[in-house]
């Protein structure tokens, strides 16, 4: 035998079964015997009780620790909560971060005393390409600036 | 109060005179910056976004910048007031809807640094016609100096850490508030907006983001700022500025010479109006202040009177008329009162004549 149903508001079996189809939509609500007494079973707020706990059921599955801030919260609000929910979302932002924007990486300013390494990274490597196909391209020139910009990146990045 | 002093003062939008201002009237950089450690505004708890209005307030204030400039609190000033400031650009409609925002504003109103809007600190400048890399050098200028005076959120791989995905990596909103009243009477603007988005430019009306284009105002700004440098972004918005420049010009050129006495009696019929009329609503002002600005350009009026126009388009705005009447108008009484002010400034002008740029 199939495990019974259990009530929507208690952790009791549920007695009581009401539908209800509103524009084609059906909502189930079940309810035991006490909870269906308590709120009265033809009371149409218990649809939308029923409402709430559906929209309700997804629980957070991500948590900042440093505010408190939920997965739910970014979703509903498309903000973050702090600066630290950037690492604590990351990979659920990455997909939202190509939509908005067309790149994942930043390229630019960094406050004063910040050496923005993994951009230097990205530049070395681009620029060692560049290198490469600048001399297969026989442009000695671009391969003499690029020759002295990767130094220059090699340099900043051991020290 | 300070928002008096703000109305009172020459500042740059207001007063500015001469230069080269024909199509773009300012020129705009907003920056996004946070502070390590703190919840974002819209997520913080009161006592958490008071410490972040401390923190910046108290860096801001000492900075030359701001030497005899303005501290301003939202929750300190009244409903007029506060509409003022948005009236002038000087703080956004989001701010001036919350009690826990400030604002530090230079004495001479081209800079003003939010607190506690979307962002801990969005850093604004503005200059008057087209000088973006001048703008942007006082951003960075200021950015230097609060970036080492806080601890600034930044990630290594994100740029700077915004509230918003849409800020994050530069945080850096380039705009150009441009008047395109040639573009707009030929119906080209439809068509132009659309170029301008498919090529990741946003166009909004004057008052920023939701409000319409009254008066043929419009701004024009990068939306990517991520992946991009500053360099980048401000390069990718200047070239477009330029063309569209450029094609205001020659869509006016094209209007002048095509419709002949006709484009020179719209602009006529614009004077007179607002030289006579006893009730003027804000849009009608704005459209046919629309109409002066261009006589101007054009040669029809003497250029140097471009600046009042420009005045008035900020001074005939609701908040504007009510606070230089120094008390609450109703609708009607907004009407008359900028109909007076829009006349007793035009008592002087001279008649509009054919084009000659």
């Amino acid at each position: 035998m199939s495990k019974p149903i259990q009530c929507s508001l208690c952790e009791e079996a549920a007695t009581v079964h009401l539908s209800q189809v509103v524009h084609g939509k059906v909502t189930k609500v079940h309810l035991c015997e006490a909870c269906a007494q308590k709120g009265g079973a033809t009371d149409p707020a218990v649809f939308q009780l029923a409402d709430a706990l559906a929209a309700a059921t997804p629980a957070p599955t991500l948590t900042c620790p440093h505010c408190g801030y939920t997965d739910l919260d970014l979703r509903k609000r498309g903000r973050l909560g702090c600066p630290a929910c950037w690492e604590t979302f990351g990979e659920a932002l990455d997909g939202l971060l190509l939509k908005v924007q067309h790149e994942p990486a930043h390229v630019g300013r960094a406050p004063a005393g910040v050496v923005p390494l993994a951009q230097l990274r990205r530049r070395l490597d681009a620029a060692r390409l560049e290198m490469t196909a600048a001399v297969t391209g026989e442009d000695f020139e671009a391969a003499a600036r690029l020759r002295d910009e990767i130094a220059a990146l090699e340099r900043q990045l051991a020290s | 109060m300070s928002v008096e002093d703000i109305l009172a003062a020459e500042s740059e939008l207001t007063h500015l005179l001469g230069g080269q201002q024909a199509v773009v009237l300012s020129t705009r950089i907003r920056l996004a910056r946070n502070l390590e450690g703190l919840p974002f505004p819209g997520w913080a708890k009161p006592p958490q976004r008071k410490e972040t209005s401390d923190r910046c307030v108290a860096a801001l204030e000492v900075l030359p910048k701001f030497r005899r400039g303005h501290v301003v609190r939202m929750g300190e000033l009244g409903d007029r007031d506060r509409a003022v400031l948005v009236e002038r650009h000087l703080v956004s409609k989001e701010l001036a809807a919350g009690k826990s925002g400030a604002a530090v504003i230079s004495r001479d109103q081209t800079v003003s640094v939010m607190v506690n809007e979307e962002d801990h600190l969005r850093i604004q400048v503005v200059k008057a016609g087209w000088h973006l890399r001048g703008t942007w050098h006082i951003a960075e200028q200021l950015d230097d100096a609060l970036g080492g005076a806080l601890k600034l959120a930044f990630s290594d791989r994100l740029g700077y850490l915004t509230a918003c995905p849409t800020n994050v990596g530069t945080g850096l909103r380039a705009s150009a508030m441009v008047h395109l009243p040639g573009l707009c009477l030929a119906g080209h603007m439809d068509k132009v907006t659309r170029a301008l988005n498919q090529d990741g430019l946003a166009v909004r009306g004057w008052l920023g983001e939701g409000t319409e284009a009254a008066g043929n105002v419009f701004q024009i700004s990068n939306q990517q700022t991520l992946g991009l440098s500053e360099d980048a972004i401000l390069k990718h918005l200047g070239g477009w500025i330029k063309h569209v420049v450029e094609q205001e010009w020659n869509a006016r050129r094209k209007l002048a010479q095509e419709e002949g006495e006709k484009f020179v009696d719209r602009l006529a019929r614009s004077l007179g109006v607002l030289r006579s009329a006893r009730l003027l609503t804000s849009s009608e002002a704005m459209n046919m202040l629309s109409h002066l600005r261009l006589a101007c350009d054009m040669g029809c009026l003497p250029e140097e009177r471009r600046h009042l126009v420009d005045r008035l388009m900020i001074e005939g705005q609701p908040a504007h008329v009510q606070a230089r009447a120094g008390q609450e108008l109703d609708s009607d009484g907004r009407d008359r009162r900028r109909a007076t002010v829009v006349r007793e400034a035009l008592k002087d002008f001279p008649e509009v004549g054919p084009p000659t740029a």
